[in-house]
C-alpha cells in the first residue's frame, strides 16, 4: 500500500490527541496499569448510521473483464480476469483444508472475545492483550491463517516495543524538566542574590558620599548567564524530546492503521476485525479515526464525505462475513435444486468476496467438483463463443444444460441460430453478388458472413466453388470460341447455363452468346409448335415452319432430325418445295412459281407457298423477254418428244 | 304451199341436230391451234428445259390472276382442262399485248411457247 507519507506525518502532527498520548506517559504494555479511558471505546453510533449509505447499494457483480468485484458499491480489485478465472478454478479443485476450520475459527473467535469492549478493563487489559496476542500464534499454526497472524502478531510487539520507548523517553522527559527548573531556581538565585549586593553596595556609597553616584557591582554575572545558559540547553532537550516522543506515537499508530487497513483490502476479514480490536485495546479513544491510506479507504467507499473509522471497517468485515455465510447456504440451497448454474454463480460471487474465510475454504470438495465440472464446460462454451464457432456451440451448450437444469440454454440456441441465418444470408448475397459479376458486393457480404460466424462451412464451400468457376472459367473461354467458330450454335445452346456462368464478365463473348442462344433458341420453339402441328394432323404445316427454321440455321442436328421426322407424312410437299427453291434459286423463276403452285394445292393455306407464289408471280410478270437459260442453249437442246396424242 | 312429209321432218330434224353438233364439236376440238402439239404440264413439271422454244396449246381454264404488271404482262393461274398429261394449276405469262378481260372460270385455249422456264401466251381463243 501507498502511503503519501510527509502529508500524512504533517498532518499528524497537528494533532492534539497524539501529543497528549505521549505528554500524559499512558502508553503501556502488557501487564501495565491502564491510566485513563485507553482502553478502547467501543460505543459507536458510526456504524450503524452508515449502515443503510454503505450497504443498501446495489447488488453483487463480478467484472471478470477488468478484475474486480463490485460488492454493496465497494469495489475489490482482484487482479487481473485470467487470474481470477485461475483462482477461482483452482479452489473448485482443491481438496478440503488439512485441518479442522471449526478449531481455527475457535481460536480467532477466542482473540476477539479476549479483546471485546465487555472484556476490557483495567484489571484484565494487559493479561487479556497478552492471552491474545499468545493466541495469534496458536492461529498461524492453521493453513487457512497463511501466516497472516504473525504478521499481525509482529505489528503488535512492534507497538508494544514503541511504547516502552516511548515510556523511558517520558522518564527522560520527566529528568529533564525536574533538571531544568532545578537550573531555573539556581538561576534565578544567583540573579537575586546579584541584586541584593548592588542594592547593599548602593546604601553603604549614599552613607558615605552623602548624594553620590549609585554604584553597581558585576560580580556574580558571569555565573548567572552560565547557569541561564545550562537551563536554556535543558529547555532544548526537552522540546527535541517531545518531538521525539510525538513522532514515535505517530509511527506506532501509522504502522498499526497500515496493517489494518491492508487486511481489508485482501478481503482478510477476521484478522481486520482482531487488528481492529487489538488498536482499540492499544491505543486511546482519541486516536481512532483511520489516518493511514485514507486516500485508499475513501476509494474503497464510494461517498464524498465519508470518514473512515475503525468501526466502520470493522462493520463492513463483519458484513462481509455474514453475507459469505448467506452465500454459501444460498448456493448449497441451489444444488440441492438441481439449479447448478446459480449456485455456481453465487458460489464465484461468494469466493471473490471472501476467499479467505474458512467456510469458503472449507466448502464440500464433491460440490465443488460439480461446479468445477460445469464451470469447464461453461469456459468451453464461452470459448467457441468468443471464437463464433456456432457449429460446436450447441454440443456443449446441450452439456452445461443437461448439468444446470437453470442454464438459459433456449435464449443462447436462440442467438446462435440468428447468428447462423445472419451469416447464411450473407453468403447467399455474395452468391448473388457473385453470379451478377459484382465482385465488391460479393466480397462484402462474404466479410460480414465471417464476422458473424467465422468458422461457417458454406464460406469454404463459396470458396471452393469460386475457385472452381476460376478453373471452369479457364476452360470454358477456349471451349466457346472453338464452338462457336465452328458454328455448332446447337452444342453452345446446349451448354449454354455453363458458358453464360463463365463469360457473365466477358464483354467480346457475352453478346456472341446471347445471339447463339436467341437464335437456337428459336429454332427450338419453331421445332416445338412444328411438332405439335404435326401430332394435330397438320403435317404441311409444321413442314411450313420447319422451312422456316431451316432458313435460321440449316445444320442444325435437332431441326434435321425433326424434318426426318415429318417428311414421311410430306413426302411430295417437301419434294416441291425443295424443287421450288432449287429452281428459284438458279434462277428459274417460273419453274420455281410453277412448283410453289403445286405445292400450294396440295397445302392451300400455307403462308410460305402464298407468299412465294405472289413473290415470283410479281418477278415473272415484271420480267421482259427471258434470256436462254445459263449453259442451256435451246438450239443445242434435242427436240421434245411429242406429246402422246392421246386426244 | 306444199305439206312436208313428217316422216321427212322426223328423221331430218335429229339428223340435222347431229350434224350441226359434230360440225361444232368438230370445230372446237382443233381450233385455230389445232395444228400444233397439246402442252403437256407433266412434262414441263419434269423438265421444263427440254421444252424450251417450243410452241403448244393448252385447253384451261383460268383459276386466278396471281400477278398483273402494267404495260408488261400478267401471270394467270390455270388449269388444264384435259388432265391426262397433268394436273395442277400453272402459271401462264399473259404479255400486255394480249388484251382481253380474264376471270375465273374462263376457258381458253392458249398457245404457249415455251420461253425459257415461263409458259408464254402468244395467242388464245376462247371456247
Amino acid at each position: 500500500m501507498r502511503l503519501p507519507a510527509l502529508a500524512l506525518a504533517a498532518a499528524l502532527l497537528g494533532l492534539a490527541p497524539t501529543a497528549r498520548l505521549g505528554a500524559q506517559g499512558a502508553v503501556g504494555q502488557p501487564g501495565a496499569a491502564v491510566t485513563g479511558g485507553g482502553g478502547g471505546d467501543y460505543r459507536s453510533s458510526t456504524t450503524e448510521a452508515m449502515g443503510d449509505r454503505l450497504f443498501d447499494v446495489n447488488s453483487d457483480s463480478i467484472d471478470m473483464e477488468n478484475g474486480s468485484m463490485q460488492w454493496k458499491g465497494r469495489t475489490f480489485n482482484l487482479g487481473n480476469s485470467r487470474m481470477m478465472r485461475a483462482r477461482f478454478e483452482r479452489y473448485l479443485a482443491a481438496p478440503a483444508p488439512a485441518q479442522d476450520s471449526r478449531r481455527y475459527l475457535d481460536v480467532l473467535q477466542r482473540i476477539e472475545s479476549l479483546l471485546a469492549p465487555n472484556a476490557i478493563n483495567e484489571r484484565t487489559w494487559a493479561p487479556n492483550q497478552q492471552a491474545a496476542f499468545d493466541l495469534l500464534f496458536e492461529a498461524a499454526r492453521y493453513e487457512q491463517d497463511a501466516e497472516n497472524s504473525l504478521t499481525l502478531a509482529s505489528q503488535i510487539r512492534k507497538v508494544w516495543e514503541m511504547r516502552v520507548e516511548f515510556r523511558n523517553m517520558g522518564v527522560n522527559h520527566n529528568q529533564l524538566e525536574a533538571l531544568r527548573k532545578r537550573q531555573e531556581g539556581v538561576v534565578i538565585n544567583r540573579q537575586e542574590q546579584q541584586e541584593l549586593a548592588n542594592d547593599q553596595r548602593s546604601a553603604q556609597s549614599a552613607k558615605k558620599e552623602k548624594g553620590g553616584a549609585l554604584v553597581k557591582s558585576t560580580a556574580g554575572s558571569a555565573e548567572a548567564a552560565a547557569r541561564a545558559k545550562d537551563e536554556q540547553k535543558t529547555q532544548a532537550e526537552i522540546v527535541a524530546n517531545q518531538a521525539r516522543m510525538t513522532a514515535l506515537a505517530l509511527q506506532a499508530q501509522v504502522e498499526f492503521q497500515s496493517q489494518i487497513v491492508q487486511h481489508l483490502l485482501a478481503r482478510r476479514y477476521r484478522h481486520c476485525i482482531i487488528a481492529c480490536a487489538f488498536y482499540r485495546v492499544m491505543f486511546r479513544s482519541q486516536n481512532q479515526n483511520v489516518r493511514v491510506g485514507a486516500k485508499e479507504v475513501k476509494e474503497f467507499f464510494p461517498i464524498s464525505d465519508y470518514v473512515p473509522t475503525l468501526e466502520s471497517l470493522d462493520g463492513l468485515c463483519r458484513e462481509a462475513i455474514k453475507d459469505v455465510d448467506t452465500g454459501l447456504r444460498t448456493t448449497e440451497d441451489l444444488m440441492r435444486q438441481g439449479e447448478l448454474y446459480g449456485a455456481f454463480e453465487r458460489l464465484q460471487e461468494t469466493y471473490f468476496l471472501g476467499e479467505h474465510e474458512p467456510s469458503i475454504q472449507s466448502f464440500d470438495p464433491a460440490k465443488k467438483r460439480q461446479l468445477l465440472e460445469l464451470w469447464r464446460d461453461l469456459r468451453e462454451l464461452q470459448r467457441v463463443g468468443d471464437e463464433r464457432d456456432l457449429a460446436n456451440v450447441d454440443q456443449y451448450l446441450n452439456q452445461v444444460a443437461a448439468r444446470a437444469r437453470d442454464f438459459p440454454a433456449a435464449a443462447v440456441r436462440s442467438k446462435v441460430e440468428a447468428a447462423r441465418a445472419a451469416s447464411n444470408m450473407q453468403i447467399l448475397a455474395a452468391q448473388q453478388a457473385a453470379v451478377s459479376g459484382d465482385s465488391a458486393k460479393a466480397e462484402a457480404a462474404l466479410e460480414r458472413a465471417g464476422k458473424i460466424w467465422p468458422l461457417n462451412p458454406a464460406i469454404r464451400d463459396f470458396a471452393s466453388k469460386a475457385i472452381a468457376r476460376q478453373d471452369v472459367l479457364a476452360q470454358k473461354v477456349p471451349e466457346f470460341d472453338q464452338l462457336h467458330g465452328d458454328g455448332k450454335w446447337r452444342d453452345i445452346f446446349n451448354r449454354r447455363d455453363e458458358f453464360a456462368v463463365a463469360l457473365i464478365q466477358d464483354k467480346d463473348r457475352l453478346p456472341k452468346l446471347k445471339a447463339v442462344v436467341t437464335r437456337v433458341g428459336e429454332i427450338e420453339a419453331i421445332i416445338l409448335q412444328a411438332s405439335s402441328l404435326a401430332a394435330q394432323g397438320n403435317p404441311y404445316l409444321a413442314w411450313d415452319l420447319l422451312q422456316r427454321a431451316q432458313a435460321i440455321d440449316p445444320n442444325d442436328i435437332v431441326l434435321a432430325r425433326t424434318r426426318s421426322e415429318i417428311a414421311p407424312l410430306v413426302a411430295e410437299y417437301a419434294r416441291l418445295l425443295a424443287l421450288a427453291e432449287r429452281m428459284e434459286k438458279d434462277g428459274h423463276d417460273a419453274a420455281a412459281l410453277t412448283a410453289w403452285m403445286s405445292a400450294q394445292e396440295l397445302n392451300p393455306v400455307s403462308e410460305i407457298c402464298g407468299a412465294a407464289v405472289r413473290r415470283l408471280a410479281a418477278r415473272v410478270a415484271s420480267s421482259g423477254a427471258p434470256a436462254p437459260a445459263p449453259g442451256r442453249d435451246p438450239g443445242a437442246l434435242e427436240v421434245p418428244e411429242p406429246p402422246p396424242a392421246n386426244r | 304451199m306444199a305439206k312436208l312429209n313428217p316422216l321427212l321432218l322426223a328423221l331430218g330434224i335429229p339428223v340435222a341436230v347431229i350434224g350441226f353438233v359434230a360440225v361444232v364439236l368438230l370445230s372446237r376440238q382443233g381450233g385455230k391451234f389445232a395444228d400444233l402439239p397439246p402442252f403437256s404440264p407433266e412434262t414441263y413439271r419434269k423438265d421444263w428445259a427440254t421444252l424450251q422454244g417450243n410452241a403448244y396449246v393448252l385447253a384451261c381454264q383460268v383459276d386466278r390472276q396471281l400477278a398483273f404488271t402494267e404495260g408488261q404482262a400478267r401471270i394467270l393461274a390455270v388449269k388444264p382442262v384435259d388432265t391426262s398429261r397433268g394436273a395442277g394449276t400453272l402459271p401462264v405469262r399473259v404479255p400486255a399485248s394480249i388484251v382481253a378481260n380474264f376471270e375465273s372460270g374462263q376457258r381458253y385455249n392458249l398457245k404457249l411457247r415455251v420461253r425459257r422456264d415461263i409458259l408464254e401466251v402468244e395467242d388464245l381463243e376462247s371456247f
